[in-house]
């Protein structure tokens, strides 16, 4: 897309709206696990908000940004993360993904132990397979 | 209020799939998508309702309109 087929209302408006966007996709990743939301969800959020800036901005500035191999090994990195966290419990003694850190009082957000930080991986996951997505879909096809 | 959503949903499903225009028929289809995430919200189902209204409304149709603007007209 070129500069002159984008109106100024769009990008003015998307660019103002992306880091409230990225914020309600942190927050619903971060309270996944007392209120509705979670880790796909949020994920998804997060990554409609990063093609939202590439509406804005053009995709050249924003691939500047976030370039494609630095997406793709966050998403392959995650799911190691993911691997690694649910090997641990096994070595703890539980089972798959089970829990070693200490429950405290339900309603705050260190409460749930494991499942924030399986929430926060599987959100940066799902948005990075977003972006990566929306990258492969435009690139420009050589004739 | 839930029948009448429901009809307006088979209304926009209708819409997507007999508009001639390509764009206009993705626009109908975030509506729907618009919609059904309203159903599952007053079915008590925040959660799909949260990602219904992301994906359906927001992302599908952001890639629907990247491929049609890829597109020529003939």
């Amino acid at each position: 897309m070129k500069k002159e087929d984008r109106s100024e209302i769009v990008s003015i408006t998307s660019r103002k709206l992306v880091p409230y966007i990225l914020l309600f996709g942190l927050y619903l990743i971060s309270y996944g696990h007392l209120s509705p939301g979670g880790g796909f969800q949020g994920g998804v959020v997060l990554g409609s908000g990063i093609i939202l800036l590439s509406l804005s901005r053009g995709i050249f500035l924003t691939e500047k940004k976030f370039s494609s191999p630095k997406i793709t090994f966050l998403e392959a990195f995650m799911i190691t993360i993911f691997i690694l966290l649910g090997i641990i419990g096994l070595i703890a003694g539980k089972s798959f993904l089970g829990n070693i850190f200490p429950l405290k009082k339900a309603g705050e957000i260190p409460t749930a132990g494991f499942i924030f930080l399986l929430n926060l991986v599987i959100g940066l996951k799902v948005g990075a397979g977003i972006i990566l997505i929306f990258y492969s879909l435009c690139e420009r096809q050589e004739e | 209020m839930i029948i009448s959503i429901l009809i307006v949903i088979i209304i926009t499903a209708i819409f997507a799939l007999q508009f001639k225009d390509l764009l206009n028929a993705v626009i109908a289809l975030a509506a729907f998508s618009l919609l059904l995430s309203l159903i599952f919200y007053l079915l008590h189902a925040p959660d799909v309702a949260i990602a219904e209204a992301a994906v359906g409304a927001g992302v599908t149709t952001t890639l629907f309109v990247v491929v049609i603007s890829k597109t020529k007209r003939y």
